[in-house]
C-alpha cells in the first residue's frame, strides 16, 4: 500500500535524523577535549540500506571519523561552525519529518472518518 | 540512542564547561596568594583534564556495574573532567624582605599564574557553554516536536 | 442534475490535480459513474506522485526540493478531501431522492 511504505521510510527518517543529533551533540560537547576526533554519520547510505532492509527496521548507524578538518596542537579537530550548521539541518530534517509523517496520519484518519 | 541521550550529552558538556570556568577564575582569584590552604608554599595553578566519557575506566566502572553510586554516569560520548592537576612550575619569587612570607633570603614566592591565559581559558569555557546550550536546545525542540505527532 | 455535478467534480478535480495527472473524461455524453471513476483515480494518482516526490526527497535524491513537494503534498490532500466532501454531497442527494414519494 502506497501509504503504508512511505510511513516506514519516515520512520527510518526520523530514527537516523535523531542517531545524527546524538553523534552531532557528542562533537559539541568534546570541543575542548585533546585528542577528540569528529565523528558523522553516512546519513545517505545508512538510509538507503533501511530502504533496502526486508522489514523495514533501522538498525543502530555507526559513526565514522571525519576527514579533511583541521587539526589544533592539542589534537582536537571539532569545527565549531561545522557542527553547528549541521545541528540547525538536522533539527528542520526532524521537523520535515514529523510534519510528514503527521501529514500521513491525517490522511488516513481523514478517510476512515468518512469527511464528517 | 534516544534523543534523550543527546540532551544527557549537551548536560554534561555544560557541567564540565562550568567546572573549568570555576577552575579559571579560581587561579584569576588567587594570581597574588602566598600563602595556600596547605600552607606548605604558594597557591598552585590548577588545570583540567577534559576527556570523552567511555574511554575511561572509571567512567566504563560507572556504566555496567554499580547502580547504586554513580546515579549521574555520563553518557558514552559525552565529556567530563577526569582530574584536576597542579601545576609543578617553579613559583615566581620576587625580593620583598619585609613581606611575612619572605623566606630567609628575603624572596617571595608568588603562583606562576598569567592573568592573559586564564582569561582566554574562560572566554573558550563561555563560548563552548553556550554552544552546548544551543545543542540542548536543539534537542529540546525536536523531542516536542515528537510529542506533538501524539496531538490531535 | 446528476451527470451536471459529475462534469463539475472531475473539472475541478482536474484543476486542483493538474491537468498532466487526471484522465480526460470524454464529453458530456458519459456516465456519471465513470465520471467518478476518472477523477478518483486522479486524486490516485495525485496521492500517488506525492508519496513518490517525499521519498525521492528523503533519500536526498537530487531534483526533488522541499518546496515542490511539500505543494505537491498540499495539492493531493486537497484533491482527496474535495473528493470525500463531493461523495459525501452525493450520497446525501441520493438519500434525498430516495425520500421523495410520489
Amino acid at each position: 500500500m502506497a501509504i503504508g511504505s512511505v510511513q516506514s521510510q519516515l520512520e527510518s527518517y526520523l530514527s537516523l535524523t535523531m542517531q545524527r543529533q546524538t553523534v552531532l551533540a557528542s562533537n559539541m560537547a568534546n570541543v575542548d577535549t585533546p585528542g577528540y576526533k569528529t565523528k558523522d554519520i553516512d546519513f545517505q547510505s545508512e538510509m538507503a540500506r533501511a530502504l533496502a532492509a526486508p522489514d523495514g527496521s533501522t538498525s543502530e548507524a555507526s559513526p565514522h571519523a571525519v576527514t579533511g578538518l583541521m587539526e589544533r596542537p592539542d589534537g582536537n579537530n571539532v569545527d565549531i561552525d561545522r557542527e553547528s550548521v549541521l545541528m540547525a539541518e538536522t533539527q528542520l530534517q526532524y521537523q520535515l519529518g514529523t510534519q510528514l509523517l503527521k501529514g500521513n496520519f491525517h490522511t488516513l484518519l481523514a478517510a476512515i472518518n468518512g469527511g464528517s | 540512542m534516544g534523543l534523550f541521550t543527546a540532551l544527557d550529552i549537551s548536560a554534561s558538556a555544560l557541567a564540565a564547561e562550568r567546572q573549568r570556568s570555576e577552575i579559571a577564575s579560581s587561579n584569576l582569584a588567587n594570581v597574588d596568594t602566598t600563602r595556600s590552604s596547605s600552607g606548605s608554599g604558594p597557591y598552585r595553578r590548577k588545570e583540567v583534564v577534559l576527556q570523552t566519557a567511555g574511554t575511561s575506566f572509571s567512567s566504563l566502572l560507572g556504566a555496567s556495574g554499580s547502580s547504586g553510586s554513580s546515579s549521574a554516569a555520563v553518557p558514552v560520548g559525552g565529556v567530563e573532567l577526569t582530574r584536576v592537576v597542579e601545576d609543578t612550575s617553579a613559583a615566581i619569587r620576587r625580593y620583598e624582605p619585609g613581606h611575612p612570607d619572605a623566606d630567609k633570603d628575603g624572596y617571595v614566592s608568588y603562583p606562576s599564574i598569567n592573568p592573559a591565559q586564564e582569561m582566554v581559558d574562560l572566554m573558550g569555557s563561555v563560548r563552548s557553554y553556550q554552544l552546548n546550550a544551543t545543542a540542548v536546545n536543539a534537542s529540546k525542540q525536536m523531542i516536542q516536536q515528537s510529542i506533538d505527532l501524539l496531538k490531535s | 442534475m446528476v451527470s451536471g455535478i459529475g462534469a463539475g467534480v472531475s473539472s475541478i478535480a482536474s484543476q486542483v490535480v493538474g491537468p498532466s495527472t487526471s484522465a480526460k473524461p470524454s464529453a458530456t455524453t458519459s456516465s456519471f459513474a465513470d465520471v467518478f471513476k476518472s477523477a478518483v483515480s486522479s486524486v490516485d494518482s495525485a496521492q500517488n506522485s506525492a508519496d513518490q516526490q517525499v521519498m525521492d526527497l528523503l533519500q536526498g535524491k537530487s531534483g526533488a526540493n522541499i518546496g515542490q513537494v511539500s505543494v505537491s503534498v498540499e495539492k493531493a490532500d486537497v484533491a482527496f478531501q474535495l473528493m470525500m466532501q463531493v461523495r459525501n454531497k452525493v450520497v446525501s442527494a441520493y438519500q434525498d431522492i430516495e425520500k421523495m414519494q410520489f
